[in-house]
């Protein structure tokens, strides 16, 4: 699980150090709280505002949501154009003002309990070698929640 | 005057859709929600019944998912008619959608209340309610605002809504007949009130609603 005092430096290294890799705008992370079953952001590199912190990821809605519930990557190219469902199910989108993201889930003993998501506040796209850096990403961080 | 059946058509087919919204939203928050509740129980009993480490995990990996799935049919209810709306009233109501507001979307929203409510009409709550969630949604896609100020002012002869957020703001002439604007001024005239739009590009906007408790438009005041 998600251990804010162990984990929170560790993890917000491998963000900033991912957004300064694949050079994009914004760099999220959310997780399943210990207690209770809400989905925080907890950290963020490259944030406009401290709106993520007040954020609980809707289960099955938005980009986040939808990593979460299928387990799957998810990639949203020009917000708010070509969306599946309503602009307001997309609240960390619109809160950094991305216009493009890309998704990857973070899992903890076998099930999608987090996700990590980086972002541009323009519609440049992540290249494929990007893509696998992200996912690099996400395979660490599951590693220093794990232990 | 010509506007009196065209007005009691829109009226008429406002309250239709908006009973239908309740209909469904009673009908999760009732029905489908405590049906899952149900099946979350009994999943919790299997959990602890089972000695089997794998099939424990299993278990509880389905119970966390239905849980958030309650979680989530209990707020799409919220969104779509608020439980307390039309029965304990309306700023009850606003605080429960608030409450998710800034959970959804990570803005604050600080709220003053002076005075004591007035039981309203059952389709007037609906109609203030529609235009301030109209009002929030706005913020939320376009204001790049941290932070909204809402006050309720309830006097004697009416109440006023105020509120106000501190992004961006917009040219308000210029966008007046779009839909969602225009749809606020329609619903509080609908009801025999006025919404008032200010707004100065880089300071914020303040959406200003008032509503007077003698108006009884159409005779429409008291439906439920
Ligand atoms: N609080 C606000 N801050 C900044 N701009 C706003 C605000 N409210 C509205 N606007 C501007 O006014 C325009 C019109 O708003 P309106 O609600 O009519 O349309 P919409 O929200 O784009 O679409 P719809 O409401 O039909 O889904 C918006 O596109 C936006 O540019
Ligand atoms: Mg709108």
């Amino acid at each position: 699980m998600f251990n804010k005092s162990k984990n929170y430096e560790p993890i917000l290294q491998e963000c900033k150090q991912l957004k300064k890799e694949i050079n994009c705008d914004f760099v999220g992370f959310a997780f399943q709280n210990t207690i209770g079953p809400d989905i925080k952001w907890h950290i963020a590199a490259g944030n406009h505002n401290e709106k993520y912190k007040l954020i609980s990821v809707r289960y099955g809605k938005g980009i986040a949501g939808r990593v979460i519930s299928t387990g799957r990557a998810m990639t949203i190219e020009d917000f708010p154009h070509h969306i599946i469902g309503k602009v307001l199910e997309y609240p960390i989108m619109l809160a950094e003002k991305l216009v493009y993201s890309h998704a990857v889930p973070v899992y903890y003993k076998e099930a999608a309990k987090g996700v990590l998501l980086v972002g541009n506040r323009s519609n440049k796209q992540l290249s494929r070698e990007d893509v696998l850096i992200v996912q690099a990403a996400s395979n660490k961080i599951e590693k220093i929640i794990s232990c | 005057m010509e506007r009196g059946p065209e007005r009691n058509i829109n009226q008429y087919l406002l309250q239709s859709s908006e009973d239908e919204i309740k209909r469904i939203a009673l009908e999760l928050h009732e029905g489908v929600a405590q049906t899952l509740f149900s099946i979350y129980t009994g999943i919790q009993l299997l959990e602890t019944s089972t000695e089997d480490i794998k099939m424990k995990n299993y278990v509880r990996e389905m119970a966390e998912v239905l849980e958030r799935t309650i979680q989530e049919i209990r707020y799409l209810s919220v969104e779509l008619h608020p439980p307390t709306l039309s029965t304990i009233g309306f700023f009850p109501a606003l605080q429960s959608y608030l409450k998710l507001y800034t959970s959804t979307f990570g803005i604050v929203v600080d709220i003053e209340q002076a005075g004591e409510e007035i039981p309203l009409p059952v389709n007037h709550r609906i109609g203030l309610f529609r235009v301030c969630q109209e009002a929030l949604a706005n913020i939320a896609k376009y204001a790049d605002s941290a932070k909204i100020k809402l006050q309720l002012n309830w006097e004697h002869h009416r109440v006023q809504i105020l509120i106000q957020d501190f992004g961006i703001g917009f040219d308000v002439d210029a966008h007046i007949e779009s839909h969602g604007l225009a749809a606020m001024a329609e619903r509080m005239k609908l009801i025999g009130g006025d919404c008032i739009i200010t707004s100065q590009l880089g300071k914020g906007t303040t959406i200003r609603l008032e509503l007077g408790f003698a108006s009884n438009v159409n005779g429409e005041g008291e439906k439920v």
